[in-house]
């Protein structure tokens, strides 16, 4: 049933200087960025931001005004079938017939994928969770078991591509966590996997790469650790905040210096953290707490869509 | 497009409207037969210039019309049924977001739509034969009760006649069938499918009948609307006048400057040329979003 799989870090997707316009609006603006197998890639941003108008472009549902979205060499705008095989996707909400149980809907999706043993309607329902429910219908499902029941649609024909639209939504606790170690599995098992949210601790938890957009324009790009580490702040205190403050800004590679939660914070390229600790101490400031500030995806997040703003 | 046709046909099988537009039918050609035959037992005569017995009538429920008979109420009530299972086979994949798995899951967006269009054409034919089935079976019992039991009316001719009858009322229903699958996918709702559809069927005779009073130009443009055709092309199913007519009579529409079979076919064809043709460009072009 598997087609043979594109080598781990292999491109996967690529998205070449992607536009979509609706008359005036500008949904995507200038999107460009490269999915690789055996990695997961989230797509963040707040609502309207254009994640979901990209994933229709991605699947070939939506045409893009200019550029291109190539999954596995081909050009989704122009003959997405074939490679609509080799991808899983739930965009938005799951959407299934209503009237029909969860084994069904899946049975329905089979019939259309041709290649699909029976069995493996089964064994999707029983991976996330939904094998007892699965005769139940689907309008009867909760929201959680409608996420679960999308995430077993994408897994019916072993796709090399997996795109998740806010997968854990609607799921309790341990069905989120559940679903976080099947999508690390899933990239593990040297698939690609396409995450658009914006629970970003469930980003920051499961992703490898990390893309943020805002109005339809990537506004930053790049692996975790690296957002994470954007400005590299310190966390700084004394007893006169004040002076700390005046000294900081003073010295030409430190910068924006403000006061939060009783400390100040200052971004500082980190290998001269000894230096600025010996500059400090040279004009009679001696720190009391010198270490690197915290961070989250989330703070990273909302600084960046804050900055981007403000543009 | 074998796998298409398949889980297209799942799907409507597996959907309760499917049945009820099914027994709708049903419903509705055993209770037709079920008063006119209790009138034809009560009335003496009836009709204008009271030129029917209710001897002739029950006559006309036997086997010999029962075909004709039952396709008259497919083609004028079915007309409703039909239109509803189109828009909705096509509607609701918008309103339940659907479209977009099975645009994804499928090998093109023609292919999809194709299967569609074949399985809805699919069960409309099927609820018309169900049609003349019940009718048959109704039909049946009047004329064994009735002690009108004789075949020897079953020839070739007769046959071959029935079976024309049921392609021109299976005919006749394309263009409302094909109005309101075009327009519930340009919609992107089964409302839209329904509303088009079935306001057309209903608005086109009165807007027809103000036509004819303008007089010219007016007058000429019903014979290119689907109404009048469909009048025309039903005409010719050889249903006897003592039976009731869901639309003009034969002497109302004698009256009126039609088209000929052949014109009205060929006019109503177009009309199904071009909203299948809608249906798919429209699909085919536009980005698929839920509705």
């Amino acid at each position: 049933m598997s087609i043979t799989r594109t080598p781990e870090g292999g491109e996967v997707l690529r998205l070449e200087g992607l536009w979509k316009r609706y008359g005036r609006v500008t949904a995507v603006a200038d999107l460009s960025l490269r999915v690789l197998a055996g990695q997961v890639f989230s797509f963040l941003g707040p609502n309207g931001s254009g994640k979901s108008t990209t994933v229709g472009m991605i699947l070939g549902l939506v045409r893009p005004t200019k550029g291109r979205a190539i999954a596995f060499g081909h050009d989704m705008a122009l003959n997405p079938w074939p490679t609509l095989k080799r991808i899983g996707a739930v965009v938005e909400t799951p959407a299934f017939y209503p009237y029909l149980s969860g084994y069904d809907n899946l049975r329905a999706l089979a019939i259309m994928l041709d290649e699909v043993p029976a069995t493996r309607i089964d064994e999707v329902l029983d991976l996330v969770g939904l094998r007892d429910r699965g005769r139940d219908p689907y309008k009867a499902y909760s929201l959680g078991m409608k996420q679960r029941l999308g995430i077993a649609s994408t897994l019916l024909r072993d796709p090399d591509l997996v795109i998740l639209d806010e997968p854990t939504n609607g799921l309790d606790p341990a069905g989120t966590a559940e679903v976080r170690q099947l999508i690390r599995r899933l990239a593990e098992e040297g698939r690609a996997v396409f995450l658009c949210s914006h629970l970003l601790h469930e980003v920051q938890a499961v992703s490898d790469r990390v893309g943020i957009v805002k109005r339809g324009r990537l506004i930053a790009e790049g692996a975790v650790e690296e957002l994470l580490g954007r400005g590299h702040y310190l966390r700084l205190r004394t007893e006169d905040n004040g002076a700390l403050a005046r000294a900081l800004d003073a010295i030409p590679w430190v910068s924006h210096v403000e006061y939060l939660d009783g400390s100040v914070r200052a971004a500082v390229p980190p290998a001269r953290a000894a230096e600025l600790n010996k500059a400090l101490a040279s004009q009679g400031i001696y720190l009391s707490e010198l270490a690197p500030w915290e961070t989250d995806l989330e703070s990273v997040f909302l600084e960046l869509t804050g900055e981007a703003s403000q543009l | 497009m074998t796998q298409l046709i398949a889980v297209e046909f799942f799907k409507l099988r597996k959907r309760m409207m499917t049945w009820v537009v099914a027994l709708l039918l049903v419903g509705l050609v055993v209770l037709l037969y079920s008063i006119l035959w209790s009138v034809s037992g009560r009335v003496t005569t009836f009709g204008h210039d009271a030129r029917f017995t209710g001897e002739e009538l029950r006559r006309a429920l036997f086997l010999q019309t029962s075909v004709p008979f039952s396709l008259s109420i497919v083609g004028s009530f079915g007309i409703i049924l039909a239109v509803v299972l189109a828009a909705g086979a096509v509607g609701s994949e918008y309103s339940w977001g659907t479209v977009r798995l099975m645009a994804t899951a499928s090998r093109g967006r023609v292919q999809l739509m194709a299967a569609k269009l074949i399985v809805v054409c699919g069960l409309v034919i099927a609820g018309a034969l169900l049609g003349v089935a019940v009718g048959l079976v109704y039909s049946s019992i009047i004329t064994f009760t009735s002690g009108g039991s004789n075949f020897d009316f079953v020839t070739g001719a007769f046959i071959r006649d029935q079976l024309e009858s049921c392609a021109r009322t299976l005919f006749v229903l394309a263009p409302y069938v094909t109005m309101a699958f075009a327009a519930a996918v340009v919609g992107r709702s089964t409302l839209a499918g329904v509303g088009s559809a079935i306001g057309f069927a209903f608005m086109e005779p009165l807007i027809n009948g103000l036509m004819r009073v303008a007089g010219s130009p007016w007058e000429d443009i019903p014979r290119f609307l689907i109404n009048a055709n469909v009048q025309v092309v039903l005409l010719q199913n050889s249903l006897p006048d003592v039976l009731p007519h869901f639309g003009p009579s034969r002497r109302e529409l004698a009256d009126r400057h039609l088209n000929s079979p052949e014109v009205a076919a060929l006019i109503l064809g177009l009309y199904v040329v071009v909203f299948v043709a809608l249906a798919f460009y429209a699909y085919r072009k536009r980005d698929i979003t839920a509705s």
